[in-house]
């Protein structure tokens, strides 16, 4: 619900948009006698004629069992239309029925294709014995009403869950896209790569920061080597970093500057005088050492 | 103002004040004072300041620890800033506060070390 977003005044403002007034909600009340009679045959039609005809809906339904639960719940569902209510709590019932079609893959044609059908069945059913006149219309009109205030949230219900899937997907590939390896003791290393934009350099930060006290390094080295672009703007948010990684009590160490970063830092002015900087990581994996008091040399035969 | 509120411990010819207190703006300016008098009492010629337990430093309490520290490089006595949390880091060089000329370790070990470097140094020069 929260995830939606729904409160007292969107639920008003919805009804108001889907003109579903108090005077549909009496007239459907006032239709759940016929409804309730008509329910077990209407929802049985809806299964031998549309569900498990087609052998892709078909493959919901394993066993019987389950199909009977499913045929209940189809029945109280439909009943519900004729509550007479349509308030918070038959939102969140409304909801959590999306969240399930969703979650065991009922996508979203089958939904719309099955409730448009259903539609079809008890309109048919209300028109031969109630016959064709303005009372009949109205009532249908509210019905039409209600089913499609229904259909948006579940069609909401199902963006939700993409746009949910999506957030997951990016926040494994921030994670990815930061990866604090430790090269030497107290020595981190963060290979950068692939585009720096404001929202990874923050997380570039908060990342680097969070390791170099965890681990208690005294360098990190950042290589830049993978990173297509680096402009004024990334060139701050690198400084940054330092500036920070230097309040924490330890140094950084910037490489992978190519000849072309170079003439770009220099020609646009941006003062990398206060970071250590190497051509390659190699180079700055031995200042890093010497930083620690620690240096490479030459075994001798 | 209350002074006393952070104690200042004398280890040798250094000074170690650990903040374990939320620095309002009447305490950090007490415990500027309370420093410099501890540095004129105990002639020393170190200064660890452990904000290990500030999860918060707002320009203001930057501004006076950085202050503090060229206070007592007047006096003679070199400050090294320690453990300060990772979150405040990013919070002071977002706000364009880094804090320049102040020197930082990791811990209060490395504190210490720092603070026998710069005094060889100073020693030699």
């Amino acid at each position: 619900m929260n995830k939606l977003g729904i409160t007292e005044q969107e639920l008003a403002s919805r009804r108001a948009y889907f003109q579903l007034t108090d005077g549909d909600l009496t007239r459907l009340a006032a239709l759940r006698p016929f409804a309730e009679r008509h329910n077990d045959a209407i929802v049985d039609a809806f299964y031998q004629e549309l569900i498990l005809k087609h052998a892709e809906s078909r493959l919901f339904f394993t066993d019987q069992a389950t199909l009977q639960r499913a045929v209940a719940a189809q029945k109280r569902y439909f009943l519900e239309l004729f509550s007479g209510v349509a308030d918070l709590s038959y939102m969140e019932n409304r909801l959590r029925v999306g969240t399930t079609h969703q979650r065991i893959g009922v996508a979203p044609k089958w939904y719309l294709g099955a409730y448009a059908h259903y539609l079809r069945l008890i309109s048919d059913r209300l028109l031969a014995e109630q016959g064709p006149s303005a009372e009949t219309q109205e009532k249908l009109r509210s019905l039409q009403k209600i089913i499609f205030f229904d259909m948006a949230i579940a069609i909401e219900t199902y963006i939700a869950a993409g746009l949910d899937a999506l957030a997951r997907h990016q926040a494994a590939i921030r994670e990815l896209s930061t990866p604090v390896i430790q090269l030497y003791e107290r020595v981190l290393l963060l290979p950068l790569i692939g585009t720096i934009d404001t929202a990874r350099a923050m997380q570039v930060m908060e990342n680097v920061l969070m390791r170099v006290v965890e681990r208690q390094a005294k360098v990190i080295i950042l290589d830049i080597a993978g990173v297509p672009v680096v402009d004024t703007r990334v060139a701050n948010h690198l400084l940054q970093t330092t500036e920070a990684v230097r309040l924490l009590g330890a140094s950084t160490v910037l490489t992978g500057i190519s000849p072309q970063v170079a003439q770009t830092m220099v020609q646009l002015g941006v003062d990398l005088s206060k970071m250590h900087t190497r051509a390659s990581l190699e180079e700055g994996l031995e200042l890093a050492l010497g930083l620690t008091g620690r240096s490479i040399r030459v075994k001798e035969a | 103002m209350q002074s006393g509120q952070i104690p200042i411990l004398r280890i040798g010819t250094t000074l170690l004040a650990s903040i374990q207190i939320e620095l309002r703006d009447t305490t950090a300016q007490s415990f500027q004072e309370d420093v410099l008098k501890a540095i004129e009492k105990s002639r020393s010629r170190g200064l660890i300041i452990d904000i290990t337990g500030l999860d918060m430093v707002d320009t203001f309490v930057a501004r006076i620890l950085t202050d503090t520290g060229r206070m007592a490089k007047l006096m003679g006595t070199e400050t090294v800033l320690v453990g300060m949390r990772p979150e405040v880091a990013a919070t002071l060089v977002r706000m364009g506060f880094s804090m320049q000329g102040v020197h930082t370790a990791l811990n209060v070990d490395e504190g210490l070390a720092l603070l026998a470097q710069l005094q060889g140094a100073q020693g030699r020069a």
